[in-house]
């Protein structure tokens, strides 16, 4: 294990005493365990709880943790040598997590769209603007907190923080910011329930996630989808200030989704995770039983996407496209299972990285299309 | 008489490509600010309906 970086400043020590107590109180299991934190900025300890079972090669971990150790000590100085930002726009912009926030606008459109009941269009879009903010607030947030070990991955490197065009504060002054002020203004346009569930949301994808589950637990991306699956119930709130069940199923859709997408990234960048310490499932439990898990997800995925045409709010075109969408998301995550080895491994997981994205955006706009534009009423329904 | 102030740190100067940088970043903010201006103004129209600007001068 590596030794702290002089100067490294671990918010989690300021955390965990707030939410230690508040975690053991709601009979969880109480705040992290050392792991998250001291891994974050090197590898897991040898035999730790979730140390790797399939070991890297001699000699590995000695390389990458030097490695790693100079990389953080370099963000670090780089952080701290700056005074002030030279960041632009697009570099505060890249910092809301654009293409998060635009399958996050579908998807709140959507649960606007199919809430049994109407709303101003100026103010649906005036809303629908306060959840893209609020959404990327928390991508922010987000971003502030994992600078550490964004700067360790390949993927992350060249964020606007880990890469130094902005400084951590700044990040966290303008998501904070965001933050608040997405949630005055929904409330404001809205109602309470609307306002309260963003709220509720940032906390949890910028708190609960980032700061406790993803650096904790194998299961991060599971509970933590439930931050990205949010946006149609606050849709839905939006339009009746309630919530219903068709929001409901819109919510499991994404949760559900949620596994085999980000397994599949997990399984091809397993390296960077193991880099950063992040115990993700086919670092923790393995490459095998992660593709076991990506099928069996997706087996039930798949069902319930089809449900939203069971219910009647999903019309023909919908039928159509979820069971059809569905299979290929059945069949690709089989290929991940069979396919183990070498170029074919990768290949199989980036394919079902890939079409998770198309699938989810499809059929949250083919449900878009139909309830929003009426082309359900003019298209025969499947019940009823 | 020499100086026996300490020395200040003060950071290293903005090069003119930085200095240029923070211009566009000065005048993306004014935009946005500006565009919420118009955004409160017209979410408040809509939320209060037409009959605000009906009133006795």
């Amino acid at each position: 294990m590596i030794p702290p970086i002089a100067g490294a400043s671990d918010f989690s020590e300021k955390w965990d005493p707030l939410f230690g107590p508040m975690f053991e109180a709601a009979g969880l299991t109480g705040p992290p365990p050392p792991f998250p934190r001291a891994p974050s900025r090197g590898v897991p300890e040898k035999g730790g709880p979730h140390a790797a079972k399939t070991p890297a090669p001699s000699g590995a971990v000695h390389k990458s943790t030097k490695t790693i150790g100079l990389m953080s000590a370099a963000f670090e100085t780089r952080t701290e040598s700056l005074t002030a930002s030279t960041g632009e726009a697009r570099d505060f912009f890249a910092l809301l997590k654009p293409r998060v926030m635009s399958l996050v606008i579908v998807t709140a459109l959507t649960g606007m769209a199919t809430a049994p009941g109407t709303v101003h269009p100026v103010l649906a879009l005036a809303a629908l603007l306060a959840i893209a903010v609020g959404a990327g607030a928390s991508g922010c947030l987000n971003m502030w907190y994992d600078a550490d070990i964004d700067a360790l991955m390949s993927r992350t490197a060249k964020r606007p923080i880990p890469s130094g065009r902005i400084l951590p504060s700044e990040a966290l002054a303008f998501g904070l910011t965001l933050s608040v002020g997405s949630v005055l203004v929904l409330g404001l346009i809205a109602n309470v329930l609307a306002a309260a569930m963003l709220a509720f949301t940032i906390f949890f994808y910028a708190v609960v996630y980032s700061m406790w589950l993803k650096r904790w637990t194998p299961q991060n991306i599971v509970i933590g989808g439930a931050a990205g699956a949010f946006p149609p119930m606050i849709g839905e709130a939006v339009v009746t200030g309630n919530l219903g069940w068709h929001s409901l199923v819109l919510f499991a859709i994404i949760f559900l989704w949620t596994p085999p997408h980000f397994w599949a990234l997990a399984l091809v960048k397993s390296g960077d995770y193991a880099r950063a310490g992040i115990p993700m499932m086919p670092n923790v439990a393995g490459p095998a039983a992660t593709r076991r898990q990506i099928v069996l997800y997706s087996l039930v995925m798949a069902p319930v996407a089809v449900l939203p045409a069971l219910m009647g709010f999903g019309g023909m075109l919908y039928l159509a496209v979820s069971v059809s969408t569905g299979l290929v998301m059945i069949a690709l995550s089989i290929q991940v299972w069979l396919r183990t080895e070498g170029a074919a491994a990768t290949k199989a997981c980036w394919s079902l990285f890939g079409f998770s994205i198309i699938y989810l955006f499809l059929l949250f706009a083919v449900l878009l299309v139909e309830n929003g534009f009426g082309l359900m009423w003019a298209l025969p329904k499947v019940l009823g | 008489m020499s100086d026996q102030r300490p020395k200040q740190n003060t950071p290293a100067p903005f090069s003119p490509e930085d200095m240029a940088r923070r211009r566009r970043r000065s005048i993306a903010l004014a935009l946005v600010l500006a565009g919420l201006a118009i955004f409160f103004f017209v979410v408040t129209l809509v939320k209060t309906g037409p009959a605000i600007l009906n009133r006795p001068l």
